[in-house]
């Protein structure tokens, strides 16, 4: 499969950081492309570069040097005011740690997430409850994290990224606090989602279990896409 | 929409509580100490308020309505005749000492005129008819007298300078800067207790005609006493309150401890806005994450540094409140204006906006990059 209408596209993305004297090339020239509705596994050991790839397709970092493009749009912003704005319309995210808002119940962590987007009011109270009820969560809409499983919060992470309906997901190590169960039902509802609603899906794992939900796997090395 | 401020307050209550009982305390500090002093500047005042003078006459560079200097009597002579002047009288002015019955001796500050009534003096009469001054070797006291002299009825018998006075009356609120109590006896019999007030006066009391500026009168009696000075009531009422605030250090002493009260709330709000922002620097990031500006998180911590203010304001503001009576219990007043309250919301509201930046600069340095660590 070619770039041709891919979601997702990064094109010889390279990314250095310099640390004091010293300029350490972490992405050396990494190209790959993610089409709507599908899911692609990231593999690699750490310190191959996924989490700065994931970074940069996120627009949380700029790329040294590269090409980003979202929905066939190339992003140029380098200024992060527009890189915000094209994460509030694009980019959902769903991390490691799961980074729900404590103080807030399922249903305001994911309302809460389309305030930030500019989503306001009953509108978007009614998007929330549509999006935890998609995730099998609508008898938890008032419970507050500290009350769900990991699993559950794990799906209301998700919920939370499917808000606003952005075309790209990405997860971070979204099973890695998971126990196998409950890791095997997220990879599933992913999947689910990706598929009816035709999301580019990027999952950074270590996890084999991710081979099973998704379309194609890719190895990164040393910064590099592995042949 | 959701208030994620509002939410975190209510999540870490030990936190908010905290930061609310700091606010309250150092509006507290500001209000009693401050509402305090302006009860004393009242009482520094309290006569030439109540008083109906509209012009008074003071012997050159007296600084303060009860550190009163002697000039000669007469002088009221030249100001009843100047055009504009409805009535003049002298008024004597002088610390003295009282006799108790337990054989100590006490200062009180006397306060006479041959007629009471035609200058609104005393202005709270609780028991007694001041017409009653008049007959001879008789005095109204103030019943703040009773914190230092003991309780006393009218009827009862009191040495001022050696010379018996009949209590014949007791008034409220009448009582110096100093809290040394008022009383009040005819003009005749106070300038025989004392060496230096034979034929001398302390003040002139005027009283304009109706619809004549006290200001041009005023003018008018500098030409006829050059000797003397001469304000409109607000003048002196002016002059007697800068004497406290600024010849004694009181006004120095005010503004240390509205300033370690100020100094108190902003380190408290401070403290815990900023440690509340380093805990919840995840969720901060998270919010940069998923398309939040800085502005985003300014907002949150304003609205909780906006709600420590109104809270510990309203709490402190009660505490002030229920101190009055108490302190009106030792006869000092609390004065709690509207505007000073609106005036210490205020500074509330920016102390607690300043202490969050603090917190804003620490937050505005947060990646949101770190989403991704582990």
């Amino acid at each position: 499969m070619n770039g041709n209408g891919a979601a997702l596209q990064v094109s010889d993305i390279r990314k250095t950081f310099e640390e004091g004297s010293q300029r350490v090339e972490v992405l050396r020239g990494v190209s790959l492309h993610v089409a709507a509705g599908e899911v692609l596994a990231l593999e690699g050991p750490s310190g191959s570069g996924k989490t700065t790839l994931l970074s940069i397709m996120g627009c949380i970092l700029t790329a040294s040097s590269g090409e980003l493009s979202i929905g066939g749009e190339p992003v140029r912003a380098r200024h992060e005011a527009q890189l915000r704005e094209i994460r509030r319309r694009q980019i959902g995210f769903v991390f490691q740690q799961f980074n729900l808002f404590p103080a807030l119940t399922a249903a305001e962590n994911v309302e809460y997430a389309l305030n930030v987007k500019g989503h306001r009011g009953r509108a978007a109270h009614q998007e929330a409850v549509r999006a935890l009820t998609q995730v099998g969560l609508a008898d938890r809409l008032h419970f507050l994290p500290r009350d769900l499983s990991g699993g559950q919060k794990q799906r209301v992470a998700i919920a939370r990224a499917l808000a606003g309906a952005p075309p790209v997901l990405l997860a971070d190590e979204p099973t890695a606090n998971l126990d196998r169960e409950s890791g095997a039902r997220v990879l599933e509802l992913f999947r689910e989602v990706s598929k009816r609603e035709g999301k580019a899906l990027v999952i950074v794992t270590h996890d084999p279990k991710v081979r099973a939900v998704a379309d194609r796997v890719l190895s990164m090395h040393d910064g590099l896409i592995a042949a | 929409m959701v208030s994620l401020a509002r939410r975190n307050l209510l999540h870490d209550r030990l936190r908010f509580l905290i930061t609310v009982a700091g606010v309250a305390f150092a509006v507290t500090l500001v209000l009693v100490q401050v509402g305090l002093f302006m009860g004393l500047l009242d009482k520094a005042t309290v006569t030439i308020r109540n008083a109906s003078a509209d012009v008074w006459v003071t012997s050159r560079a007296t600084p303060n309505v009860d550190f009163a200097h002697t000039f000669p009597e007469t002088t009221v002579l030249r100001v009843r005749g100047l055009p504009g002047v409805e009535r003049a009288d002298n008024l004597i002015v002088q610390f003295m000492n009282i006799m108790l019955p337990s054989g100590a001796e006490e200062g009180v500050l006397v306060y006479g005129l041959e007629d009471f009534h035609a200058w609104h003096l005393p202005w709270d009469v609780e028991q007694g008819d001041v017409s009653d001054l008049r007959r001879g070797g008789y005095v109204f006291l103030d019943r703040s007298a009773e914190l230092r002299f003991g309780p006393f009825q009218v009827g009862d018998y009191r040495e001022i300078f050696g010379r018996r006075f009949k209590i014949v009356g007791a008034t409220h609120g009448a009582a110096s800067f100093t809290t040394a109590p008022v009383a009040f006896m005819d003009y005749r019999q106070a300038q025989e207790l004392h060496q230096s007030l034979p034929n001398r006066t302390s003040y002139i009391l005027v009283k304009t005609a109706p619809g004549v500026d006290p200001a041009v009168v005023a003018e008018r009696i500098r030409r006829v006493a050059p000797y003397n000075d001469v304000y409109t009531r607000d003048e002196w009422a002016r002059r007697s309150r800068t004497y406290w605030v600024r010849q004694t250090g009181l006004g120095m002493s005010m503004g240390v401890t509205v300033f370690l009260g100020i100094l108190v709330g902003i380190v408290i709000v401070a403290q815990t806005l900023y440690t509340s922002a380093v805990e919840h620097v995840r969720e901060f990031g998270t919010v940069k994450a998923i398309g939040g500006s800085n502005w985003d998180i300014y907002r949150i911590l304003g609205e909780q540094a906006l709600i420590a203010a109104v809270v510990g304001f309203l709490l402190g503001g009660a505490a002030s409140w229920a101190v009055r009576p108490l302190m009106a219990r030792i006869h000092l007043a609390v004065t709690l204006t509207p505007s000073f309250g609106a005036a210490v919301f205020a500074g509330t509201v920016l102390m607690c906006l300043g202490a969050a930046l603090f917190a804003f600069r620490r937050v505005a340095r947060i990646d949101p990059a770190l989403v991704f660590r582990g």
